[in-house]
């Protein structure tokens, strides 16, 4: 379960839950004058804390280490194709409102979107 | 330094209805309870075979949990002991799991294996400094320094069905290098396999007074030579054992053979013919198979979930155990679901793997349960899951009769199972091992 590097500019090392030593790929995107954070699941190598499981605390962690104000930027969760069998590993993309209740947290892009803010 | 009494306990949970029980003695706490420094007295109860006497004198509480279905009654285990103004710290792999909720219940949480790190637990309490959380996640000690566990702990005749000794636990490694989709081991004992020296594992198993084992290693199938080497090195123990899965090599699959292995525990996901053939290469060994079948998972449609039940008829299982998918916490299936807003019940005394607690992708969730339902029933209809038990039993006993290991009923307890009377006024449909 190799995430590709396509996923990612660079891996982010993050404290997760309980600040195990944790890391995501990161991309950050301008696009129409917003700017996207899209965080990567790194499977295998991530040694910690999913970036699901860590979520707004991942989130603060980016925004500190690149000067941005959480507000200000639209949060992406991507959880990467790594051409398993298992269909469970397809690529996803989800935005993230950390301030909405567990029901409308997450929204799932649609592969126009994606192609859109990612590709 | 004077002595310490603590009380070990290993909460309840409700066992899965239909199901007649069979209690094992557990693992987590006898292996905390071994790294403890001498001077602790430890009492040790687990609830699921005797009730927890809250008065007994005891200066600190620890609770080890392994399930998700234990960590409420945990809590509640803890109000009592609160009331009776003692301290309680718990640990364990469900409360690594479910750790943001622990802290808000007991006074201490142990993240983490606990080999040369309890000691200072007991310090802290005693010089009035009880951390909140002791966090060794990801840090694990080195494997070298896991010991016997303290199996002189347990009450042995609570662990005995009709005069049977039920199996010991057994870790002959920890870790795991696979990350299952519906696994949780990953995140909790590190994504790096961690075998035990060869030689403390023959040391460590020798020294149990029980010729039957559950070597309870997430995978063996993770190192060839390792494997190898451990199963020739513990062969002449005769010990009769049972497993997940063994490497599938005709050489390995030999050893294990040789080295005792009883009967493991394989997974049935599909209806190919590798499983098909899977199942058969053990039984070729000796080796006899329960296939472990999860329901529940995107990929599958009530029609796949039917032909998988078919399909079981065909592989001539020993024994079989279904299982809902749950989404435990810190697992990819947890976080698809939750992102999906897919999991309706998050009451953790339902995450016993049968019952559904989120909507499935291709079925609704009571189809899902019925289908579950119908498994269990239609894979005993005509063989009892207690009579199958029993066939396995007899193999296991014959080969310990030619080999000279094999250890007759205990007479004193035969009208017993796990210190309770055995109702002999009814027959056991179906049993779980828990």
């Amino acid at each position: 379960m190799k995430v590709a590097p396509e996923y990612y500019d660079e891996i982010f090392p993050f404290k997760g839950e309980w600040d195990m030593e944790s890391s995501c790929g990161l991309k950050i995107r301008e696009v129409d004058g917003k700017k996207y954070v899209i965080v990567t699941e790194l499977y295998q190598d991530n040694p910690g804390t999913s970036v699901t499981y860590a979520g707004k605390k991942l989130a603060d962690q980016i925004c500190e280490a690149k000067g941005f104000k959480l507000e200000d930027i639209i949060y992406l969760e991507c959880t990467p194709n790594t051409n398993s069998k298992l269909s469970f590993y397809d690529e996803e993309y989800f935005q993230v409102d950390f301030f909405a209740d567990i029901q409308h947290k997450y929204r799932q892009l649609s592969k126009e979107e994606v192609m859109k803010i990612v590709k | 330094m004077e002595t310490i009494k603590l009380k070990l306990i290993y909460p309840k949970w409700n066992k899965l209805p239909g199901q007649t029980t069979f209690n094992l003695p557990p693992h987590g706490p006898v292996a905390f309870a071994a790294t403890l420094p001498e001077y602790v007295d430890i009492s040790f109860t687990d609830e699921n075979v005797e009730a927890i006497d809250f008065d007994e004198e005891c200066d600190l509480v620890a609770l080890s949990m392994m399930l998700t279905t234990q960590v409420k009654r945990g809590w509640a285990i803890a109000d009592e002991y609160h009331k009776r103004g003692k301290k309680v710290i718990a640990g364990g792999i469900s409360t690594m799991l479910h750790a943001e909720e622990m802290v808000n219940h007991v006074d201490s949480v142990f993240l983490g294996e606990s080999e040369g790190r309890s000691e200072q637990v007991i310090l802290d309490w005693k010089n009035g400094c009880l951390k909140k959380i002791y966090n060794y996640m990801g840090n694990q000690p080195p494997i070298e320094s896991v010991g016997p566990c303290r199996r002189d702990l347990y009450k042995r005749e609570l662990y005995n069905h009709k005069g049977v000794q039920m199996v010991d636990l057994f870790n002959a490694s920890r870790g795991c290098r696979f990350s299952c989709y519906p696994c949780a081991v990953s995140y909790l004992g590190g994504r790096k396999f961690r075998p035990r020296p060869v030689d403390k594992v023959v040391e460590d198993m020798a020294g149990i007074d029980n010729n039957r084992l559950f070597i309870v290693d997430n995978s063996l199938a993770q190192n060839k030579e390792w494997e190898k080497e451990l199963f020739t090195a513990i062969a002449p123990l005769k010990k009769k054992w049972i497993s997940h899965t063994i490497e599938d090599d005709p050489e390995v699959l030999d050893l294990a053979a040789k080295a005792g292995a009883w009967y493991v525990y394989q997974a049935v996901y599909d209806t190919s013919d590798y499983i098909k053939e899977r199942v058969k290469r053990y039984h070729d060994y000796g080796i006899g198979v329960e296939g472990t079948i999860l329901f529940g998972l995107d990929n599958q449609t009530e029609d796949d979930i039917k032909r998988l039940i078919d399909f079981l008829g065909e592989i001539d299982l020993d024994l079989a155990e279904f299982t809902i998918f749950a989404p435990f916490p810190h697992t990819k299936g947890h976080d698809d679901l939750l992102r999906q807003g897919r999991i309706f019940d998050f009451d953790w005394d339902h995450y016993n793997a049968g019952q559904v607690v989120y909507q499935p992708k291709n079925m609704t969730p009571e189809k899902l349960q019925d289908l579950y339902d119908y498994a269990w029933k239609s894979f005993y209809a005509s063989e009892t899951q207690e009579s199958k038990m029993f066939r396995l039993f007899c193999n296991v006993a014959l080969r310990e009769m030619e080999e000279g290991t094999y250890r007759p009923r205990d007479r004193k307890l035969i009208n017993k199972s796990f210190g309770r009377d055995v109702d002999r006024s009814k027959r056991n449909v179906n049993v779980r091992v828990q």
